[in-house]
């Protein structure tokens, strides 16, 4: 393929679909142009400090007596906000920033009511922001996942009220035949997310249920979380971005379908694996160890899905700051299952159970899969909002590469170090300090490769804050990381 | 994909089936479990929690403690945690069914604390010699934690043949002056309320390998008045006040410890063998009369 037939210029494609289209999406682009801006916005903040908490929560693991007469500032405080601000600040918050844009642009209809979606932002704001204040002032939960105090939970489900009756309004005015691969996914994540949430909340505050099934309920939530909500919006976003940058269909249409279907039936039925070997009825955590197995199904439609459509069109990943993050997540997506599938198994997890296996689970499926991927949609849509190119090829260069390298390196830490501690713990020859000792070097890894994403999430947010202040390029082609011209693209092919 | 009906009842099925499947059934089968009883209606098992130790729960969950303690203790088939005596026998259902929230945990920085409670010393074993303390303000700790000065327990585990050599006489006796029995790698650990609040304040003066932070907050540093609390933890080098002032626990930490002496699953249960013969639990003078699980 040649470097300058690229189809990564989208003006001079779509010019050829007519003036009439280009207007419509012009028009479309510009009526989210408040709505999105503010869930990004929003979202980069909670993303810094979400970092900031992680640097801290990481250092302090191996320094433990660091600040331990400020109560706010206790690990067993700072580490569930962090890992509240990331997941319904950042990742939730940037989520539904693309998901309105995406459904906007696939309905094929412009946004009407933005002002149910800002009010729906507000709100969420100011929930998390309660939540976040709540759990460092001592009113934790204390179920993981859903550490927020009730007064924050009633917010969050008000604001996401607002915003998924705004997406069910915008599916009912779409215009189109056609559902398209990726409304599927938005779709069921918008209707899944308050069914998880309101589940989890009455199951364990409202009316409680008893013993253990508070445990059970807590990780059929986390996962189904996961999955559901995240899971569902990144392969969404995923579908749109690789088809429309290389400028080539979807490989096949039934395989999309298939994998959406056993997607949504397999992923939701795993959790329990989580709680193996745990005061449960064995059926339990056997169903769910089964699903997850079965997730392979999903895993491998949609993967071969995104590969067939990819094929040939790999090198663009030189030049495209989208393609390039999201088929990094897209590939990752497969990396989290099958570790996921493997961390499930009883002979594994014997090992892993309670170990740090665990939080390399979670940041594969939040950061290297999720993040990732709203990362490159990021990448495309802002420019499309704002009427500006992204200014430095070399920041998303940095970017990328920190973001890719820091949460690789982070992997890899928890996954060896959590191995061993595992392998210590259950080794009743040894006292049990072993297996903390153990992992020490490992968490120290651990925080260099957290400072690489530090590095990467401020490169981000400065250069988020230039496009917002209008200082992005003039352009009417797209920041590539490469110049095109200068390549003879043939030698890379 | 034509037609949204299909759409919305698929995505609306599929979720409604993982919902019943995995809480909804499962509250059937075990979400609405009684405490056991023997034939006579004595001898219950277990026993709704006190007002300080549902308080020490929250101040648990507060705090995060379960981000490195797990509960529960998994079974000897599957997994170590027996043998590492973390209990005696598996954790059931049933063992959970007052407990809100329940703290089954997913990570094990720190140790198993499902039977913390019932690894406490007895009174009758660590009475102080003097008779000058009184015991520690919480009832539902009952250890008579004695307000001693002492050395410093030894930090690290004796060595494996000075283990062997122990006698059990030897370790839990207070002959060095400390407030809670010496640990050695060859018997279960011992931890009174004393024990636990000088670990919650300066964990790192008991194990030097801690890897927990200290809770320097939930106490109190004051100037003795008239005459030293009994409350004040007997803590030693850097961690020690200065003279003339003492440390004391705050309300919150004595709930904590309280709650943490209540973590206690040693009682027997019908439905779940246990490791070791059938002790006569459930008397405080039961975990440490009762034999170590066999290896």
């Amino acid at each position: 393929m040649n470097a300058t037939g690229i189809p990564l210029k989208e003006p001079s494609v779509s010019a050829a679909a007519g003036d009439a289209e280009q207007l419509e999406r012009a028009l479309i682009d510009a009526s989210t142009r408040v709505p999105v801006l503010m869930f990004y916005t929003s979202a980069m903040a909670w993303l810094i400090l979400g970092t900031l908490l992680a640097g801290f929560v990481s250092f302090k693991l191996h320094t433990p007596d660091l600040f331990s007469d400020i109560s706010f500032l206790t690990w067993g405080r700072v580490r569930p906000a962090h890992m509240n601000v990331m997941v319904y600040g950042w990742a939730s918050m940037a989520g539904m920033g693309t998901a309105i844009w995406l459904m906007a642009r696939l309905c094929r209809t412009v946004l009407r009511y933005p002002l149910l979606l800002v009010a729906g932002g507000g709100f969420w704001n100011l929930g998390v922001l309660l939540g976040v204040g709540g759990i460092l002032l001592g009113d934790s939960t204390g179920y993981q996942w859903l550490e927020f105090p009730r007064y924050a939970a009633i917010i969050l489900f008000v604001a996401y009220t607002l915003v998924a009756s705004w997406a069910v309004l915008m599916f009912r005015f779409r215009r189109g035949e056609q559902i398209y691969i990726t409304q599927w996914y938005l779709l069921g994540a918008f209707l899944w997310f308050p069914w998880l949430y309101a589940a989890g909340q009455l199951m364990l505050f409202v009316v409680p249920v008893q013993g253990v099934l508070q445990a059970a309920v807590g990780w059929w939530y986390a996962n189904n979380l996961l999955f559901l909500w995240f899971g569902a919006i990144g392969l969404g976003t995923a579908y749109y971005m690789i088809p429309k940058v290389i400028g080539r269909p979807v490989y096949s249409y039934h395989l999309a379908a298939i994998g959406f279907w056993s997607y949504a039936l397999f992923s939701s039925w795993t959790g329990m694996q989580r709680l193996v070997d745990g005061p449960f009825p064995a059926w339990m955590i056997t169903a769910s160890i089964a699903a997850t197995i079965l997730t392979i199904i999903p895993v491998a439609t949609v993967g071969l899905n995104h590969h067939m459509t990819m094929q040939g069109y790999f090198p663009l990943m030189r030049y495209s700051p989208t393609l390039r993050f999201t088929v990094f997540g897209a590939m990752s997506y497969t990396v989290f299952s099958l570790i996921g599938v493997l961390i499930s198994l009883r002979s594994v997890a014997r090992y892993v159970n309670f170990t740090q296996v665990s939080i390399a689970y979670s940041h594969l499926g939040l950061y290297a899969f999720f993040t990732m991927v709203i990362f490159g949609s990021m990448y495309y849509i802002v420019p499309r909002l704002i009427g500006r190119e992204w200014r430095y090829a070399s920041l998303i260069k940095l970017h990328f590469w920190a973001s890719a390298y820091g949460i690789g390196l982070m992997t890899l830490m928890l996954l060896a170090g959590g191995f061993l501690q595992g392998a210590n713990m259950e080794n009743p020859s040894l006292v049990f300090s072993e297996s903390t000792e153990t992992i020490l070097p490992y968490l120290r890894g651990r925080s260099l490769a957290g400072l690489l994403l530090t590095v990467s999430h401020f490169i981000f947010a400065y250069h988020f804050g230039l496009m917002l202040l209008g200082l992005g390029r003039q352009s009417t082609v797209p920041t590539f990381l490469n110049p095109v011209e200068a390549e003879g693209a043939e030698a890379h092919v | 994909m034509k037609g949204l009906a299909p759409l919305f009842l698929g995505i609306f099925g599929t979720l409604a089936f993982s919902w019943v499947g995995l809480t909804v059934i499962p509250n059937w089968q075990i979400g609405h479990l009684n405490p056991q009883t023997d034939e006579e209606g004595t001898d219950i098992y277990p026993m709704p929690q006190s007002g300080m130790v549902a308080r020490g729960g929250r101040v648990y969950a507060a705090n995060g403690c379960i981000y490195c303690h797990s509960q529960q203790v998994r079974a000897d088939y599957a997994a170590a945690d027996i043998e590492r005596k973390w209990g005696d026998r598996r954790s059931a259902p049933r063992d959970y069914i007052f407990e809100r929230p329940v703290f089954l945990g997913k990570m094990r920085m720190g140790q198993d604390l499902s039977n913390i409670g019932a690894r406490a010393p007895t009174e009758q074993e660590n009475a102080p010699p003097t008779g000058a303390a009184s015991p520690a303000a919480s009832p539902a700790a009952p250890s008579g934690a004695p307000a001693r000065p002492g050395p410093k327990a030894p930090p690290t585990s004796p060595s494996p043949a000075a283990a062997a050599n122990a006698t059990p006489a030897a370790s839990p006796s207070s002959a060095a002056g400390v407030p809670w029995p010496v640990q050695t790698s060859g018997e279960p650990p011992m931890y009174s309320a004393a024990w636990h609040h000088v670990h919650l304040y300066s964990p790192r003066s008991i194990n030097v390998d801690s890897d927990m932070p200290s809770y320097r907050f939930l106490y109190q540093t004051r100037r003795i008045t008239d005459a030293a609390s009994v409350d004040a933890l007997q803590l030693t080098g850097s961690d020690a006040p200065p003279k003339g002032w003492e440390v004391v626990p705050t309300f919150d930490a004595e709930c904590l410890v309280a709650y943490l002496m209540s973590l206690n699953q040693s009682h027997p249960l019908k439905e779940v063998r246990s490791a070791a013969p059938a002790a006569p639990a459930q008397s405080p003078a039961a975990p440490s009369t009762s034999p170590a699980p066999a290896k």
